[in-house]
């Protein structure tokens, strides 16, 4: 094939707006989408789509993931970093990502793509669709020994990352579980619960705002937790606030609440 | 007659005496079987032994009941006693017969024999509501058609503590054919605002499984989300998966609650006799063991998964996998079957093949599991591409290994069963039909959003939550043959049904010949 004057010019333009909408390894991607389920021969892949660019979010793997798949029937939040890994299903992946599913019901966020040979993964997933198996199965061995109890050195701080407008999720069954371990081992007589409200700045210059009770629910429901779980003759200091302002790339991290389990 | 002639007969006659022997003695064991059986139905006060082990006919074979501490002297015995004020006792709702459930065969024979005169059908709950017409098969629709008993809940809920749950939304009576909930002694506006829902008994055997306090249980549920229930005794989490909707989270709590409740009990019960119960259901096993097509479920060498001895000796609070613990665990020897060694094992070799294909299209057969609120919400993703173990994967008895409640749309719409409504067509809805309006601070049904309408607002009745309006706690797999109808407000009537609520909800497309295989391995366990 010739390059005519013409072809070029349509293959510069062509680069010039891949080169406005990719991102560039490293930079930062906040945004709100419908994810995308792609199947695949194995585990369907999850993608979300950004000004023309199609990303990578997560594949589909087990509860105990790092990043949990996003819903359809919900919008998504994206706060990630493009990097310059190969594709995935397509995407670009974003390393590392949080992915918030928006509360409310969004029925336009509906899309299924098919398994394409093309799109398949080159790589063993983790986890394949059916029962666990191999390196994830659980051997169902005796769990060890606890160790004997040692008293906890208190004060102890917890931190708890949440979703946007999101509250304690199924995966912080773990994290409230250490807190309460520790406030029983140490005796502990406080704790001091700080949650905070956020907002994102997103990629378009706009900014995403939790809603505005957000902090205070989040601070009330640990401490009810926490009390319900045989710690209701802990005093509690309970507070909320809003987080800095955003900046788009440390957003996801501030939407959080501190614990500090205290002794005497 | 020559000595050898002598012999020879006295050959023959030894011959036929050992035959006859043999015979005896295993018409005699048979008998001896049958014999122990105190009848099909226990009724409250029958007095006699319920045996170590003993089997019962179903449509699909025989169904065993194991007691692994050996025969049960009934007689007395809080389990079998009818302690409370209408007559009922355990035994009433939780039958041998139908795996320690109760079948709604069972119950309209009880209503032929007893003309309704049976405790089950006592108007507190074995009435669509105390108020209607005694005696009238109509007052008792739910019960004789699907098998149903009335549920009263208080409105709001009440915490165990006795201080009242904040709901976060309102309940309305949109259908009312039992007119229990729209009733003024009854129902959500009487002086004691009451929810009436109607639910299937669960079977009170294999409870090691459901009671365990091994994988899974954990300080913190995360569905909800909420601190886990404790048993009050041991100051243990609990694994919260008794009930359709975890209200009681131990076999004590449950005996006390179902006391008061459906037997009619005044008062509270003494220690010694709450023990014997949950001594009692502790060591009751009960699992299908022959199977009219592929005869013995427990023989040597067979799956080592089948059977109810097999049950009793599983390990409890597993999730199974397929490499050490498979959740039903069948193996390969029905897979690759011998030629048979006569014609007539034929059909009963095909049986098993059919029941090993079943049990490959319980476990690995994938399809997209979607909208499923506290499955799909907890991590998993919407949709997941998984398969029927994925949510049933308890080791040996395919519930969840905790905290096994979710919203599968048994309940509420648009997935539960409904038929619309035409002028030419007489049957009209049986069950009640709810409005739920979430308030706006509320954290939304991730699938249904804020409005849902539902027949039985499950685990919501009892925290108030909008998340949990419509979900249940599933239930075992085990003893299905015996105890039809199924799901928690019995709309699925028979396997068959219960597999195509699945292929409809989850428009997984089974090919006849898969449907066949999972039926016929659900009719075996």
């Amino acid at each position: 094939m010739t390059l005519t004057p013409r072809r070029a010019a349509v293959l510069f333009l062509a680069l010039l707006a891949s080169a406005t909408t990719s991102a560039a390894p490293g930079q930062h991607r906040s945004f709100v989408a419908c994810p995308i389920v792609r199947d695949t021969s194995s585990v369907p892949c999850w993608l979300a789509e950004y000004e023309g660019e199609l990303y990578f979010l997560t594949l589909q793997t087990d509860v105990s993931a790092p990043v949990n798949p996003p819903q359809l029937g919900h919008q998504v939040l994206v706060e990630g970093v493009a990097t310059d890994e190969p594709r995935v299903c397509g995407g670009i992946p974003l390393k590392p990502v949080v992915l918030s599913v928006l509360p409310e019901i969004d029925h336009s966020c509906s899309t299924m793509l098919p398994a394409e040979d093309r799109y398949n993964l080159t790589f063993e997933p983790p986890r394949p669709p059916g029962p666990s198996r191999g390196r994830l199965a659980f051997d169902n061995a005796p769990p060890p020994a606890r160790p004997a109890a040692e008293a906890e050195t208190l004060p102890k701080t917890f931190a708890l990352q949440y979703d946007f407008d999101g509250t304690v999720a199924f995966r912080h069954a773990q994290l409230l579980q250490q807190i309460q371990e520790a406030a029983l081992k140490g005796k502990a007589t406080h704790i001091d619960i700080t949650a905070y409200r956020t907002a994102s700045l997103l990629s378009n210059g706009k900014t995403l705002t939790e809603r505005e009770d957000i902090g205070r629910r989040r601070a009330e429901q640990l401490a009810g937790l926490l009390k319900d779980s045989g710690l209701a003759a802990v005093a509690y200091q309970l507070r909320w606030q809003d987080a800095p302002a955003p900046d788009g790339e440390k957003d996801a991290a501030a939407r959080r609440a501190d614990i500090v389990v205290r002794g005497n | 007659m020559t000595r050898g002639g002598r012999v020879s007969n006295l050959r023959v006659m030894r011959s036929v005496r050992r035959l006859a022997f043999v015979a005896l003695t295993a018409l005699a064991l048979a008998a001896g079987v049958r014999a122990a059986e105190p009848g099909r139905w226990w009724s409250p006060g029958d007095g006699g032994r319920l045996p170590a082990y003993a089997t019962y006919a179903n449509d699909y074979g025989d169904l065993g009941v194991l007691n692994t501490s050996g025969p049960i002297d009934t007689k007395g015995h809080p389990f079998f006693e009818p302690i409370g004020g209408n007559g009922r006792a355990c035994v009433s709702c939780h039958q041998p017969a139908n795996g320690m459930s109760l079948s709604v065969d069972a119950i309209q024979e009880r209503w032929r024999v007893t003309k309704g005169q049976d405790p089950i059908f006592a108007a507190v709950d074995g009435m669509n509501c105390p108020d209607l017409p005694a005696g009238d098969p109509k007052s008792h629709s739910l019960l004789l058609e699907r098998g149903l008993f009335r549920v009263f809940m208080p409105w709001p809920p009440v915490r165990d503590d006795g201080a009242a749950v904040e709901p976060e939304f309102t309940i309305e009576v949109v259908r009312d054919p039992t007119g229990c909930n729209t009733s003024p002694r009854y129902g959500l506006k009487s002086g004691t605002p009451t929810v009436s829902v109607y639910r299937r008994p669960r079977p009170a055997a294999n409870t090691k499984y459901f009671t365990h306090h091994n994988f899974g249980v954990f300080p913190f549920v995360g569905k909800g989300p909420l601190a886990t229930a404790r048993d009050a005794e041991t100051g243990l989490p609990t694994a919260m998966n008794m009930m359709a909707d975890a209200r009681v989270s131990t076999l004590k709590t449950q005996a006390i609650s179902a006391a008061q409740t459906h037997l009619q009990f005044a008062g509270a019960l003494d220690d010694a006799r709450l023990r014997q119960i949950v001594e009692f259901e502790g060591q009751v096993y009960s699992a299908q063991v022959r199977h009219r097509g592929a005869g013995d479920l427990m023989e040597p060498g067979g799956p080592p998964g089948l059977g109810v001895r097999n049950l009793a000796a599983g390990a409890a609070g597993v999730l199974g996998n397929n490499t050490t613990q498979w959740v039903f665990p069948v193996g390969d020897v029905w897979k690759a079957l011998t030629t048979p060694a006569s014609p007539s094992e034929a059909p009963r070799n095909r049986m098993r093949e059919s029941i090993a294909r079943g049990h490959d299209v319980f476990m690995f057969r994938t399809f997209w599991i979607r909208d499923v609120q506290h499955l799909n919400t907890v991590g998993l993703g919407n949709p997941t591409k998984r398969t029927c173990s994925t949510c049933h994967g308890m080791h040996m008895t395919g519930m969840d290994v905790a905290n096994g409640w979710m919203d599968l749309g048994v309940t509420n719409l648009p997935w539960a069963r409904e038929e619309p409504l035409n002028p030419w067509n007489e049957r009209k809805p049986q069950m009640p039909l709810f409005k739920i309006t979430c308030t706006a601070s509320a954290a939304p049904h991730a699938f249904l959003g804020r409005v849902i309408y539902t027949q039985d607002p499950g685990r919501a009745l009892v925290t108030g939550k909008c998340v949990d309006v419509g979900s249940i706690v599933m239930q075992q797999f085990r003893g299905l043959a015996a105890r039809a109808p199924y799901f928690a407000n019995g709309s699925a009537g028979s396997l068959r049904d219960l597999v195509d609520f699945y292929d409809r909800r989850f428009n997984i497309g089974y090919t006849a010949q898969e449907r066949k295989d999972l039926i016929n391995f659900l009719s075996a366990l």
